[in-house]
């Protein structure tokens, strides 16, 4: 046989042959080989939930009607419940929120939201915010700086508020005007078996309010400036507010009180915004009328993933809080960022304590993802004196919040 | 003829051609005409299964770690690829006039208003939809965001006149004008809202849709109209294998030296979208005969578009690689990627572009391509010196096709264009022996140093060594002599071997049959 092939492979005149006829050869071959095109199984699934834009549907819901996952307090559980948005009421200018929750740590939360949507070109933003809370187990230490960890109590917070804001945009990025509302609270012994009751462990002249119920109506005004290039999950601009609400105890007269928030906040990007030093300061100050104090479960606290990151939820609570912020955040990849942070921040029971003696710190670093300029998750490990946190979060570090008196509500 | 004796003449006739290189009819220039393709199905690939599986396992043959490597399988013997459905020489190989290449695809026939529009999306935050025109032809319609006029439509239209005159097959499309009123809702129309529900889609869908685009002063919008490509769709093609219904795709994609080249392309235009996505396959039908062509398509992420918003300043990175991941993370982000060093100047009609940290042999797509992986120094020198053929004035005038109203911006994207051009022309002249267009001169082998044609460094002076050659065996013989003047001929073939002492490693093959240049080939 090979003999026989040798022959022939000297013996063909091989330039008879023609470079079309080899091509056309190798045609015919594969043409009695064809099969249909056929992706994989898990191509076509992917393409499929894609195609027919399944998690647009589930976000979306039937006609607005949708689950809302998540969103709970700080050590509140996984929160799932109905929710019924819409956007596109009055032609796209009203937009509502209505939801119900409940967390595997039993805790609840209620929320009716109405919302302009482009009002006179953008220059006005009117909202109405109603919220219920039902929180049983809110950490407690004890009031001052000095508290100490193993002070560990809880305590049950259940609220109701309305709350109606008006904002005036006069310039581009400026937005001002009033806001009103009413907040009505009851607290009690908390449901964490584990630890004291803080109504069992603090007398009430320590922790003002914690053994009457009382409602209040609240107003005030706020200022800001915003030049974030992209809210969700900015890299460039400032965002720099000012509010103060004066809060009226409506039963007692006791518990009323003034209280005044700034919070700063920079980003300076280089290296085309794949590196971003991103900056806040925030301070906010409470003042009382003779008579008056503030009742502990409305004083500013520190401590959790959005500001002393090395530190329990609410470890430390007074009438005024500072707060800083430092992150130095570089890009890993497309869509994730890492982050070093350094944390410093206290809280004191006067305000001629406004100063950087006594700080707490805290550092570590942290992961944070993004999609389409948005970051959608944040992982941060924070160290301190009273050792290692990991959060796990759904936000920017320093996440945008509703303006206005319901912006003050510490419970969100 | 008995099935033993069918098998070995085809045998004989494997073992015979085995080896050979030229056949009479070499060099190729046009593929044979198809096979009838019949009837394949429309394919339809996952966007994001395709991202993910190419990050993390990039499909196709790769080019072996050791031994030969494998050149472009679906070349002539002068190393072009063939006229065809894949591609078609044009601008290197004939010079075309300015007006030829500011027509692209078409050019002649723009949309003729009023327009029907019978499809859009809801979704997304670039707007566009289909229109019928009154000539009943099918556009697809694309307008700017509202933060970058003219960026997304300038470079559509600016980089298809490009890709068409560098060969490939792409879409007839127009900077067009128009306002509301020329527009006519298709009765009964319906659309996909942002949250995948359907609805009927009214005038009032279409007024939102356009807010989310730029308004000219006089009420009109300026948009890019793609004519629907010949044939029917088929669905993208892959960057790897081939299709399996299609008789005519032999050459898997990632051995394709036009798909390879495309990389140097790319890298200029900054087309760093490569995904499978932006090209499409449509079955066309000639003299009764069905078969696939291939398209290039949507050139909204090229120059500095990045379609919706301006390109990332990632363009020329991967979007994830394990190796830069490891460092970024292991030195803090000190160890600065070179193109996070770019600057921008402000042109919204341009978006991010610039040439000054480009380097064409870093530049990468946004993800592994396997057949933009595959290319070699050959494949870059025939996608590079088809770069450097455009010049300046033909650079200005298929820039001006973008009908950039700022004459600023449109100055510097020709100047950028110009910078990177001569980039890639430095990166790759120097790969291989910038010769070619090979022919015989009274009894001399000519060539062109295009090194020396564009100002660059040559390694001229060469050295020829003329030797037999037998084509039946593919093997050079003795030698012949030496110098540009061709030695008398022992058989058909002969072979010259052009080297220089400044590149010794850096070779290039050049086959005459008679006086016919019949074969190229590089070495390096």
């Amino acid at each position: 046989m090979l003999a026989l092939l040798l022959l022939a492979s000297t013996a063909l005149p091989a330039q008879e042959m023609t470079r079309e006829a080899l091509l056309q050869q190798e045609r015919q071959q594969r043409a009695v080989q064809l099969k249909p095109e056929r992706t994989s199984r898990w191509e076509e699934r992917i393409r499929l939930l894609n195609e027919k834009r399944i998690p647009q549907r589930l976000s979306y819901g039937y006609n607005g009607l949708r689950a809302k996952l998540g969103g709970m307090i700080t050590q509140g559980g996984f929160g799932i419940g109905p929710e019924y948005f819409r956007e596109d009421l009055f032609d796209g200018r009203l937009e509502s929120q209505i939801s119900w929750q409940i967390s595997t740590r039993a805790y609840q939360r209620g929320i009716l939201r109405l919302r302009s949507r482009n009002l006179a070109g953008g220059r006005i933003e009117a909202e109405m915010l109603s919220m219920h809370h039902y929180y049983p187990k809110i950490q407690y230490y004890g009031p001052g700086p000095d508290s100490r960890k193993s002070g560990r109590s809880n305590f049950l917070l259940e609220d109701n508020s309305l709350d109606f804001s008006l904002g005036l945009s006069p310039i581009r990025s400026v937005l001002l005007g009033p806001s009103t509302g009413w907040l009505w609270i009851n607290v009690g012994p908390g449901r964490d078996r584990r630890f004291a009751s803080a109504d069992a462990q603090f007398p009430p002249s320590d922790v003002p309010g914690i053994d009457r119920q009382t409602s209040f109506y609240r107003y005030g005004a706020f200022f800001r400036v915003n030049t974030l290039d992209n809210p969700a999950g900015p890299r460039a601009g400032g965002f720099y507010l000012f509010q103060y609400n004066r809060y009226d105890d409506r039963r007692y007269s006791a518990y009323g009180f003034n209280l005044l928030e700034a919070d700063l906040r920079q980003y300076i990007p280089f290296y085309n915004q794949r590196r971003v030093i991103a900056l806040r300061a925030r301070t906010l100050l409470t003042d009382t009328r003779a008579g008056e104090s503030v009742p502990f479960y409305l004083q500013p606290w520190l401590g959790g993933g959005d500001d002393l990151r090395g530190f329990r939820p609410f470890r430390f609570r007074d009438r005024n809080s500072l707060l800083f912020n430092a992150e130095y955040r570089w890009e890993i990849f497309a869509g994730l960022d890492m982050a070093l942070f350094a944390d410093a921040g206290k809280v004191f029971p006067r305000r001629g304590q406004l100063n950087f003696s006594r700080l707490e710190k805290s550092g570590g670093f942290g992961f944070r993802a993004n999609v389409r300029n948005r970051t959608f998750l944040r992982i941060d490990f924070g160290f301190s004196r009273e050792g290692f946190q990991a959060w796990f979060k759904f936000n920017d570090i320093f996440p945008s919040r509703p303006l206005g008196t319901s912006s003050t509500q510490p419970y969100q | 003829m008995t099935t033993m004796r069918k098998l070995l003449l085809t045998l004989a006739i494997a073992a015979a051609l085995h080896g050979q290189r030229f056949y009479p009819d070499d060099p190729l220039l046009v593929e044979p005409p198809p096979l009838d393709a019949g009837k394949p199905a429309r394919r339809r690939l996952s966007d994001w299964y395709d991202l993910f599986w190419h990050i993390l396992a990039t499909p196709g043959e790769k080019q072996p770690k050791s031994g030969p490597p494998i050149r472009a399988k679906n070349v002539n013997t002068l190393g072009d690829p063939m006229d065809g459905a894949w591609y078609v020489r044009r601008h290197y190989w004939r010079r075309m006039p300015l007006e030829e290449l500011q027509r692209g695809a078409g050019g002649t026939a723009p949309p003729v208003f009023p327009w029907t529009v019978v499809a859009a999306k809801g979704e997304g935050i670039t707007p566009g939809f289909t229109v019928i025109d009154a000539t009943k032809r099918r556009f697809f319609i694309k307008l700017d965001p509202v933060t970058n006029p003219e960026m997304m439509t300038a470079a559509e239209v600016i980089s298809s006149r490009f890709f068409h005159a560098l060969g490939y097959h792409v879409a007839d499309e127009y900077i067009v004008e128009f306002h509301p009123r020329d527009l006519v809702i298709q009765d009964r129309l319906t659309f996909i809202n942002q949250h995948g529900i359907e609805r009927p889609f009214t005038r009032r869908n279409l007024t939102e849709l356009l807010l989310k685009a730029p308004r000219l002063p006089d009420g009109r919008y300026r948009c890019v109209a793609s004519l629907a490509l010949e044939g029917q769709p088929l669905g993208p093609f892959r960057w790897f294998g081939t299709r399996s219904d299609d008789p005519n795709d032999t050459v898997p994609h990632e051995h394709r030296r036009e798909l390879r080249g495309a990389h140097v392309f790319f890298a200029w235009l900054d087309h760093d979208d490569s995904r499978a996505i932006n090209t499409l396959d449509t079955l066309v039908t000639r003299n009764g005969k069905t078969f696939i062509r291939h398209h290039l398509l949507d050139f909204g992420s090229t120059l500095g578009s990045g379609s919706d918003k301006p390109n990332s300043p990632r363009s020329g990175a991967y979007h994830f690689s394990w190796r830069e991941s490891a460092i970024q993370m292991a030195t803090l982000g000190l160890a600065v990627p070179y193109w996070a060093k770019a600057r921008y100047p402000r042109y919204p009609s341009i978006g991010l572009f610039e040439s000054k940290v480009f380097d064409p042999e870093k530049w990468l797509p946004e993800y592994p391509n396997p057949a933009l992986l595959n290319r070699l120094p050959d494949d870059e020198f025939w996608a590079a010196k088809q770069v450097m053929h455009f010049t300046g004035d033909e650079i200005r005038a298929i820039v001006r096709t973008g009908r950039l109203s700022d004459p600023q911006a449109e100055e510097y994207l020709v100047r950028c264009l110009i910078e990177r051009r001569d980039k890639i022309g430095r990166a790759y002249f120097r790969k291989v022996l910038p010769l070619d267009r090979f022919h015989v001169h009274n009894g001399e082998l000519v060539f062109e140093d295009l090194a020396a044609t564009h100002g660059m460094p040559s390694p001229a002076p060469y050295e020829i060594v003329w030797r037999a050659f037998d084509n039946r065996r593919d093997q050079p013989g003795e030698t012949l002599g030496r110098g540009a003047r061709i030695p008398p001929a022992p058989g058909e073939y002969l072979m010259a071997e052009i080297s220089s002492p400044a590149r010794p490693r850096q070779t290039v093959r050049v086959w005459l049959r008679g006086r016919t240049v019949v074969g190229v080939e590089y070495g390096w």
